[in-house]
């Protein structure tokens, strides 16, 4: 039957049903923290809504990934629902993970995006019965409370779903005064949080408005934007924004300003709100006020936000006159928004006008990111492009100043009018230097790649400044001013600024630079990796791990860029290096070892491999190849291992000289030894040397398709016994039958790719009868009853050809490919086994209180 | 007036990803960076939108700080790092740093088995992370910059586990992270001395539980282990890499040992070799009896527990399997639970806590008949749960706060309402006021800072040589002058401020007037006032010197004739500040006129 129009308001729970209890009950907690980036989207409007006369039951989800479970409400949920629901409403079932109500929200919300919301209901009168219930329940946990009040805003966000819902007066009874806003639940932020994000999933429709505005729902929404709680007052400055738009949508032209009376009320209340909370004296308000604009500016580009601008700038730029300006980080991120926002043009100079005030108002700190955001725009204004770029470059511009030796030096901003350089806040104190150069430095790093960035580029400058600054963190500048002199003082030693200066030379080297500059450059680095006492060299003796490490993949990434310039070859075989490196893979921490490993693989890629310096160590009689399958098979830790079947796979690429030897032994060893391993990625790296092998001995898969691009065949198709023989000499069917029952998915997943691949070709190569005529039946029953009873780590044996393509036939590798590709969570996040868990645990305590 | 700024970002009134904002003289921390097990989207992070509104991250925060290897407390840390952009300093201890990345890598291996898995950190990313830590050691101070500075202290709980101190200037808050008061199988209690700062932030997990003895628990876990493999069963105790697994090895090691028992035990994955060597590498950081027995036994040089093979879980007859992951989501313990779970001689115990989905919280929420790879599998296997998780009790979080006396409570980690009644347990018993902020709520706590004032030597020796050794409790007035340079205050001596400062000294004299009647000569009042002070003032030096005038120390009286009337005298007296006392008694004496000469 079919809920009438108020059946629920009258709805008599079944006596002894634990709903009809009214002991007090304990919280459910599912505080989760409401985020700003969940509550708007900046730039996308509303979601698009399934028409709910057009509904009739529920769509699976098109976008939904193969073997991902299904979302949508099916059978066997429906049946589960009201179980759970009396469970949610019972006192003495406290959800024990608070996870699942959240799960549970996103559930609905799949289900309603994807379906109609009246139906829903229709179908289940226990959700609605459930929603009554904690309406009608005085002290209502509070987590049951928000649960609720964003349960009910999901379902009300399509028209018939808030219709059907307020036919009982659900909605204003949760919502509006008699609700929890009266309640001693109102005390906890979950209650207010979900109040206000029950609110934003509702307000999606006009009727959702008119809610709004009847239940002066607003005067709520205003306070919380003080709230003591920074994700409820985030959230209601959002609601805001999102409500302001909702009203203005359909707003075609350019209407009249907001206090003609033409806007709608909504409209019009919050934008008087927000003209009182500019005007105020407490920069929290300012603050929040500024931030409805940003994000209202930021995510609607009607007409209207030209109207809204153009009342409320005055009052933006009388935050200018103030001292300090309130608020600044909100002034330029609205600002920014405003100059972003596509109503307006380069015409419009009132938003560029504001901007360049903002820039001489603000001090260098706060004005930087404006700056940035003004320079990163293509249709801003040449001459505040020019004031922006000079805002940036003042702070570098005092540092050269004040360390010129000579007068005439080159310097930043010579020359440009009203260029006052910031001493006062370079020298106010150590942080606030620091803290500004760090800040200069990271914007100029970021505005230098761009194409918009202003031309000419004053690189020689820049690169002076930077050096500059490095020699002053070294203590290796002599000062020429007393400003220098403190300046010195201030960044002697100062790590951070040397840490900024070095990734700002890094991103100028990009650009070229004058010889005299680069020089200058490099002397300064030498000077940076001497320090303290120490030559380059050394650096891979450093008693720190970590510059061991970054010593290594140094030369890891030098050794790639220059291994073939004979000066290179020769310096680096001249050095201790190789050596050094080399004695690395023996480092007491396992991300040296690692690296190690991998600097040495490609230094002997290259031929510029170091004699072994410990005959004592295990497997250095053998060369770098005994060395590294010494790591493989004895290291304790993975990333080594790792690091060495990934050398291990490129020699074999390449063809390196140790591989090439007995190519098949090597293969055959490596396999072997991987097969064992117990970290997964080890083991799938060695399916891709395992896959490197298959290609070199049956050619590139698919190479006999006339569309595919014409690799070299290793061997040709008659060859193809000789090539199967090969695989089973190395045994490589072993090692991939093994891996495919790997309990690590991404391993059996490779494993199975790798079979299949090979099954392929050889079928593409005339299969059975190439390979050598039939197989014997027996032996290939023998090896799949070993396989299927699970005694994976047993050998297959030695198969013949025909054997071995016979038992790849007899598998099911696709039926395998399909389960493997589900994913490992796939029966955690679908809905039934959410609703089951719920179930299951209601009647679990003991786990309660347990954690890591 | 100063404050101190705490928002908890995660673990405010609740348990599922530890990330609190401090903000302490100026300086902002952030303290623990966690992820939450149970979400498989953004939720698993902190919101750090609210910190990065405040400008670039970098700049915004001093540092941050790990309190223990927990992926609840540094699950976020690469992903905050690498991905969201902060390249600031992140403190944590030495074990911390090293068993970090074993976990996280850990953890990667679950999300890359997961399908969807965007936005995770990669191998490089864990690294690039933990080149960026300052490892720290115990009780060392640490200069994080020229004002604020850290210090780690014992924890417990886990190995490399610690509480910090963070202090700018005289403002001091601790956070403990996780932490136990009761030594276990192989870590120590947690300890602090006595720091009393302005804000105490503690865990509150179990805040209303007295646990019962963690005896029993073993005793429990021993006497079911042992039941299943006597009666030919296999024993599974999914568990992750490090912490917990150690502890459980321990104990069924020794027990093995004692009932010289046969039956394998097996400890699958080669973390056990990983985390054994960590578990050397760091002795210092276990209990008291292991760092003892360590000269002749290592304790985790385990001689029952050998390395699995895949190949074991089919071999007939009892064996008990350490395997991991500890939530049987994924990987070796699942493959082994899905072999076994078929027989009721077996039995699974799962020794922490299961996220929502996993087979480990379904089988403990008494589900029996699971779906797994498109069949279902009937569970009928013993299913146990045992929580060895170590954390302070109500009683241990009440000695905590006892221990370090601070002058307020911040209580996280822990569930609202047990929070409440803790909090109300501590505002009682130590009359300091206990506070709860929910995530993204801010408190805020005035303080009022000591500066610091150091006083000078000589100083002290003159006032010692004056008066006697002053009382402990008795307070007593020190003159000094108060010098303010380079930011510091330093109490000198008068002269030595003059000397240090290079100023002269300039003297100060009061001078009064005062009127007498007398019609003779002013040298023959003079005279009189002389002989007058010296009867009256015997214990004095009183001089009449030529010129006329009458000293008293260093008084100086002259008479004077008076302008007007002939028949009165005036008498000037003056004095320094120092004699301010005796000149004013002089002052009054003199008022009130000279004896009657003899005439």
């Amino acid at each position: 039957m079919k809920p009438t129009h108020n059946s629920f308001c009258h709805y008599k729970f079944p006596s002894g049903s634990p709903w009809s209890r009214g002991s007090p009950r304990p919280s459910v907690s599912a505080s989760s923290p409401l985020r700003a980036s969940q509550v708007v989207k900046p730039g996308a409007g509303p979601p698009e809504r399934v028409d709910p006369a057009a509904g009739r039951g529920f769509r699976r989800t098109d976008g939904t990934r193969a073997g991902a479970p299904s979302l949508a409400m099916d059978p066997e949920c429906a049946l589960l629902l009201p179980g759970l629901c009396a469970v949610l409403a019972d006192p003495g079932q406290p959800v024990a993970d608070d996870t699942c109500l959240e799960k549970l929200l996103d559930w609905f919300q799949t289900v309603t995006e994807t379906g109609s919301s009246l139906r829903l209901l229709q179908d289940n009168p226990c959700l609605v019965e459930l929603l009554s219930h904690v309406l009608g329940t005085q002290d209502a946990p509070a987590g049951l409370l928000s649960f609720a009040l964003r349960l009910a805003g999901i379902f009300g966000a399509q028209e018939s779903g808030f219709q059907y819902l307020q036919q009982g007066e659900l909605l204003s009874g949760l919502f509006g005064d008699a609700g929890p806003l009266g309640q001693a639940a109102w005390t906890v932020p979950s209650v207010r949080s979900g109040w206000v994000q029950g609110l934003r999933s509702l307000a999606q429709h006009p009727s959702a408005l008119h809610f709004l505005a009847d239940h002066g729902v607003l005067d709520t929404v205003f306070s919380l934007q003080r709230d003591p709680s920074l994700f409820v007052a985030s959230a209601a400055s959002q609601l805001l924004a999102h409500v302001l738009a909702l009203s203005m949508q359909g707003a075609a032209g350019s209407p009249p300003a907001p206090q003609d009376g033409a806007w709608p009320t909504c409209a019009r209340r919050i934008v008087g709100h927000v003209e009182e909370s500019l005007c105020s004296t407490a920069a929290p308000q300012v603050t929040q006020a500024l931030n409805v604009l940003t994000s209202t500016l930021g995510r609607c580009h009607g007409h209207w936000t030209k109207a809204l601008w153009a009342q409320l700038s005055p009052l933006v730029a009388r935050l200018l006159e103030r001292e300090p300006v309130p608020a600044a980080h909100s002034l330029v991120d609205l600002l920014l928004s405003v100059a972003r926002s596509p109503v307006f043009s380069s015409a419009d100079s009132g938003p560029w006008d504001m901007a360049a005030r903002t820039l001489s108002r603000l001090g260098p700190l706060q004005a930087g990111p404006l700056a940035l955001g003004l320079l990163k725009l293509q249709h801003c204004p040449q001459t505040l492009r020019t004031q922006a770029f000079g805002v940036l470059l003042q702070p570098l511009a005092c540092v050269l100043k004040a360390s010129a030796q000579a007068p005439e030096a080159a310097g930043l901003l010579d020359g440009a009018p009203g260029s006052s350089v910031p001493v006062d806040s370079l020298l106010s104190s150590k942080s606030a230097c620091v803290g500004l150069l760090c800040q200069t430095l990271a914007l100029l790093e970021e505005l230098q790649p761009l194409p918009q960035r202003p031309s000419p580029w004053p690189q020689e400058a820049l690169l002076g400044a930077a050096v500059t600054m490095l020699r002053l963190c070294g203590g290796g500048a002599a000062p020429a001013s007393s400003l220098g002199g403190r300046l010195c003082r201030t960044l002697a030693g100062c790590v951070r600024v040397q840490r900024a200066a070095l990734d700002f030379l890094g991103t100028l080297s990009q650009g070229a630079g004058p010889q005299e500059s680069v020089t200058q450059v490099f002397a300064a680095l030498l000077e940076c990796l001497e320090s303290p006492d120490s030559s380059p060299t050394k650096r891979l003796c450093s008693p720190c791990w970590e510059v061991r490490d970054s010593a290594l993949e140094f030369l890891t990434q030098l050794s790639r860029c220059w291994a073939e310039q004979a000066d290179f070859r020769r310096a680096l075989l001249a050095s201790e290096v190789p050596r050094l490196a080399r004695q690395l893979l023996q480092d007491p921490e396992s991300y040296v070892r690692a690296s190690a490993v991998t600097a040495v693989g490609q230094l002997s890629g290259w031929g510029l491999q170091p004699a072994s310096t410990s005959p004592q160590h295990p497997g250095a009689q053998q060369g770098l190849l005994g060395e590294l399958l010494h790591i493989l098979t004895t290291d304790s830790e993975g990333f080594p291992r790792r690091a060495v079947t990934q050398v291990l796979t490129e020699w074999l690429r390449a063809g390196h000289a140790d591989v090439a030897q007995d190519t098949e032994q090597f293969v055959a060893t490596v396999l072997q030894v991987v097969s064992r391993d117990l970290d997964w990625e080890v083991r799938a790296q060695g399916l891709e040397l395992a896959r490197v092998f298959l290609v070199q001995t049956l050619g590139q898969p698919g190479a006999g398709c006339p569309y595919a691009v014409g690799l070299p065949v290793a061997s040709s198709p008659s060859a193809l016994p000789a090539a199967l023989h090969a695989l089973g000499r190395v045994r490589l069917l072993d090692f991939a039958l093994c891996a495919l029952l790997d309990c690590d998915r991404p391993v059996a997943q490779k494993a199975c790719d790798l079979l299949l691949s090979l099954r392929a070709e050889l079928a593409r190569r005339g299969g059975l009868q190439e390979a050598g005529g039939s197989p014997d039946p027996a032996a290939v029953e023998a090896a799949l009853r070993g396989w299927r009873t699970g005694e994976q780590g047993q050998p297959l044996g030695e198969l013949a050809p025909a054997a071995m393509l016979a038992v790849l036939d007899a598998m099911d590798l696709e039926g395998f490919r399909g389960r493997l590709a589900e994913s490992s969570d796939r029966v955690e996040r679908s809905p039934q086994s959410l609703l089951q868990d719920m179930l299951a645990a209601a009647g679990v305590r003991e786990n309660q209180a347990d954690c890591y | 007036m100063p404050e101190i700024r705490v928002t908890p970002l995660g673990a405010g009134q609740d348990v599922g990803r530890s990330c609190i904002l401090v903000s302490i003289g100026g300086k902002n921390v952030m303290l623990d960076c966690g992820m939450h097990m149970g979400f498989n989207d953004d939720r698993r992070f902190p919101d750090f939108s609210y910190i990065t509104q405040n400008g670039r991250l970098t700049d915004f925060l001093d540092c941050v700080i790990i309190s223990h290897f927990h992926l609840d407390h540094c699950g976020a840390l690469p992903y905050f790092s690498e991905m969201v952009g902060y390249d600031g300093p992140i403190y944590m201890t030495h074990p911390t740093q090293a068993i970090c990345p074993i976990l996280l890598e850990d953890y990667r291996k679950i999300a890359v088995d997961k399908k969807g898995e965007a936005n995770f950190f990669t191998s490089q990313m864990i690294k690039d992370c933990m080149k960026k830590v300052v490892a720290v050691h115990l009780h060392q101070t640490v200069q994080v910059d020229d004002e604020l500075e850290i210090k780690a202290y014992y924890a417990g709980h886990v190995l490399g586990a610690a509480m910090f101190q963070i202090k700018v200037g005289s403002e001091s808050v601790v956070y403990t992270g996780d932490y136990n008061m009761t030594p276990d199988r192989h870590l120590g209690a947690a300890w602090i001395d006595k720091c009393r700062p302005d804000l105490l932030i503690t865990e509150s997990t179990y805040a209303t539980t007295i646990r019962d003895s963690k005896r029993c628990r073993e005793r429990d876990f021993l006497k079911k282990v042992h039941e299943t493999v006597e009666r030919g069963g296999k024993v599974l105790i999914p568990v992750f890499a490090l912490g917990r697994a150690q502890e459980l090895c321990i104990l069924l090691e020794t027990f093995w040992e004692r009932m010289n028992l046969k039956v394998p035990i097996y400890f699958s994955t080669g973390l056990t070799e990983k985390a054994n060597h960590y578990y050397k590498l760091f002795i210092t950081w276990t209990n008291q009896k292991i760092r003892k027995t360590f000269v002749h036994r290592n304790m985790f040089e385990f001689k029952h527990i050998k390395a699995f093979d895949r190949a074991f879980a089919d071999n007939p007859g009892p064996m008990v399997v350490f395997a991991t992951p500890g939530m049987l989501h994924a990987g070796q313990s699942l493959q082994i639970f899905r072999k076994w779970a078929g027989n009721e001689k077996n039995m699974v115990i799962m020794p922490g806590y299961c996220v929502q989905g996993t087979v480990g919280h379904k089988i403990l929420s008494g589900q029996r008949k699971l779906e797994m790879e498109g069949r279902q599998l009937e569970v009928r296997m013993q299913v146990e749960y045992m929580s060895f998780s170590a954390h302070a009790d109500a009683k241990g979080i009440m000695q905590l706060v006892g221990q370090a006396e601070p002058r307020r409570v911040l209580l996280v980690h822990g569930e609202a309402k047990k929070m409440e009644f803790l909090k109300q347990k501590i505002e009682q018993e130590f009359r300091v006021s206990c506070y709860m902020p929910a995530n993204g709520e801010t408190v805020t706590l005035p303080t009022s800072p000591s500066i610091p004032v150091s006083v000078s030597l000589g100083l002290l020796k003159r006032e010692m040589a004056q008066v006697p050794l002053p009382e402990a409790k008795k307070p007593r007035l020190l003159h000094g002058t108060l010098i303010m340079k380079e930011g510091n205050f330093r109490l000198v001596s008068s002269e030595q401020a003059l000397k240090e400062l290079g100023l002269a000294e300039h003297q100060l004299r009061f001078t009064c007037r005062v009127h007498l009647h007398d019609t003779r000569k002013e040298q023959e009042t003079a005279l009189r006032v002389y002989s007058h002070l010296k009867s009256v003032l015997r214990d004095h030096c009183v001089q009449h010197l030529p010129d006329g005038s009458v000293t008293v120390e260093s008084i100086l009286i002259q008479a004077a004739a008076h302008s007007e009337d002939p028949g009165t005298k005036v008498l000037l007296v003056s004095w320094t500040y120092q004699d301010e006392e005796l000149g004013s008694y002089l002052t009054a004496l003199l008022k009130k006129g000279l004896p009657q000469a003899p005439s």
